[in-house]
């Protein structure tokens, strides 16, 4: 597989805290990409970096042979990069319906001269863009929603909102910050499900997450981030073995953590 | 649904001065016409935008000024006026939208605040363009193919038609993908970067397409009170737009539109105690606002949002 995303050297400093250390790491096209680390280890300014959320102190980002480093975020987008955040961001007074046409609409060609007289090319371009709202909404089980504000779903619903309009322009590549943190257990073996499912048509994710089971169910490859540094990184079974992962990031020596796996198991 | 009535309405409206001959109430038909094109002006930089502009005191004001010199010194006539008008404020909002939009919200109310303070002074004190305090008197009626609109119902057709056509382009702009692409900024900024949008062009556009129509709308009432003085930038003007924008609905386009035909009639009502004007408007926004902190719109969505949750329950 060849790398969809490449990072490398990647460098953010908060007032000489070092956020983001030389972090370098790829993401394979097709692949799903877990990237995991402590509370402050750098995740979320990653992806900040990455996605143009934030301006980078140094390194190079480079989306499908693109370079992508530093541009702006509605730029970066436009190359095929979508992201979700952290603490969901949906148009919460919008419907279901127009939260996903307008993920899509800088995508077609169709110009407001276009809307004006309602050409072909604009209403193709609605067509297209509600056969794969229709979609994603039965892929998360949302289609009795659809035309209701987004602000009375609850907040796992939300989520799914919110990697729904993500996915809808057929991005290159998803970067997820926190998909099931504060989503109901139940909830989560479903986007797990979705997620994979989505992967075999091919699509590519790269995951930030805490969930560490989330994590390795769902990732062909894991990143391990510790204090603004690269700790390792390779398959999610390794990882999940690996004895300064689970010091760094579980607090747990590996003795502790097989007994915990004897436990679950 | 909607677009009927509103078509019926503006027809209705069209029919005014068939039913009464009383100058004063075809008169206080002119204004609500203005006040209301002001007013969705507004609607669509802060209610669709979420942009708090002061500055539509000042384009009013330019837009009085500009259609009523255009005429008087530079021997243009009413129709031109406006439209320089209209240019005019877009260029002018262009210059300071670009730099402005950029600071943070309060920095932006502040700025659109001191720019139509700033426009009040220079209409007051640049005496050889406004003659100053002494104002402009005697402003010519419109004509056009040798037909003057001399009378009050003849440039009350005047006034229907530009609040028609303001009002039909503001409607065709707040329900395209532009108009959608608005709210999105005014919900959620970031994510609207995140889907490949940048923001910059859609508020400046707004901010433009806002600051024109209120110059228009400025020009043509300079032209209903036919006279033009620094009164024509008194802050009551603007807090009429805010008042009817907010009691109609920020964000609502005909929630605005009927709040406005509605409540221009309100300072008419009010005319018989100018010094308690102030007051009792005040105490009319508080009250509505303790009632319906959505405006009109806002409420009757909120009672339409509980029923569709009901109905998934």
């Amino acid at each position: 597989m060849t790398a969809l995303l490449s990072v490398s050297d990647l460098r953010k400093a908060y007032s000489g805290v070092h956020a983001l250390d030389s972090v370098s790491f790829e993401v394979a096209a097709g692949s799903i990409t877990g990237l995991i680390g402590p509370n402050g280890s750098g995740k979320s300014t990653a992806i900040d970096c990455i996605s143009g959320f934030q301006k980078l102190d140094g390194g190079k980002v480079v989306l499908a042979g693109t370079d992508i480093t530093g541009k702006p975020a509605h730029l970066i987008a436009r190359a095929g990069l979508m992201r979700t955040f952290q603490t969901v961001r949906i148009y919460e007074r919008l419907s279901l319906r127009d939260n996903l046409a307008i993920a899509a609409q800088q995508f077609d060609q169709a110009t407001w001269i276009d809307e004006f007289f309602r050409t072909r090319r604009y209403r193709d371009a609605v067509e297209q863009s509600e056969q794969r709202a229709a979609e994603l909404v039965d892929l998360i089980g949302l289609r009795k929603y659809y035309e209701i504000e987004t602000g009375i779903l609850s907040y796992g619903q939300k989520k799914l909102v919110a990697l729904a309009a993500a996915l809808m322009p057929h991005p290159r590549i998803v970067v997820l910050d926190e998909p099931v943190a504060g989503v109901n257990p139940s909830r989560i073996r479903e986007i797990e499900v979705a997620l994979q499912q989505l992967n075999r048509a091919g699509e590519t994710f790269l995951i930030v997450e805490h969930n560490v089971e989330f994590i390795t169910n769902l990732c062909h490859q894991v990143i391990v981030l510790e204090q603004g540094r690269k700790l390792t990184e390779g398959t999610a079974a390794a990882i999940h073995t690996d004895a300064r992962v689970l010091e760094a990031y579980l607090g747990m020596t590996p003795e502790m953590a097989e007994a915990e796996m004897r436990g679950a198991a | 649904m909607k677009l009927l009535l509103a078509l019926l309405g503006a027809l209705a409206f069209a029919a005014l001065p068939l039913v009464t001959s009383s100058n004063y109430i075809i008169g206080v038909g002119i204004s609500a016409l203005i006040f209301t094109v002001a007013a969705a002006a507004l609607n669509l930089v802060y209610g669709f935008t979420g942009l708090l502009s002061f500055a539509q005191l000042g384009f009013w004001g330019i837009g009085g000024y500009a259609t009523t010199l255009t005429v008087m010194t530079f021997g243009g006539n009413f129709w031109l006026g406006v439209v320089y008008a209209a240019l005019l404020n877009a260029a002018l909002a262009l210059v300071i939208g670009y730099p402005i939009l950029r600071t943070n919200r309060h920095a932006f109310v502040i700025s659109t605040l001191t720019f139509a303070l700033l426009v009040a002074l220079i209409a007051r004190d640049w005496v050889t363009l406004t003659r100053g305090p002494l104002g402009i008197p005697n402003i010519p009626r419109p004509q056009a193919f040798g037909f003057a609109f001399e009378t009050t119902p003849s440039f009350y057709w005047v006034a229907w038609a530009f609040s028609v056509a303001t009002i039909g382009f503001l409607y065709a702009l707040c329900s395209s993908r532009i108009g959608r692409t608005l709210i999105a900024i005014k919900q959620n900024e970031p994510l609207v970067r995140a889907q490949g949008i940048s923001p910059m062009p859609y508020k400046l556009a707004s901010f433009a397409i806002g600051a024109a129509i209120t110059g228009a709308a400025g020009g043509v009432f300079a032209f209903h009170l036919r006279v033009i003085d620094p009164g024509f930038l008194d802050f009551y003007y603007m807090q009429t737009f805010l008042i009817i924008v907010i009691i109609g609905g920020a964000g609502s386009f005909w929630g605005v539109i009927a709040a406005g035909i509605a409540l221009s009639a309100l300072p008419e009502a009010l005319r018989f105690s100018a010094d308690f004007r102030m007051i009792i408007y005040g105490v009319i926004l508080v009250a509505a606002m303790f009632v319906m902190p959505t405006g009109v719109a806002g409420w009757l969505r909120e009672r339409k949002i509980a029923r569709m949750r009901q109905a998934l329950q």
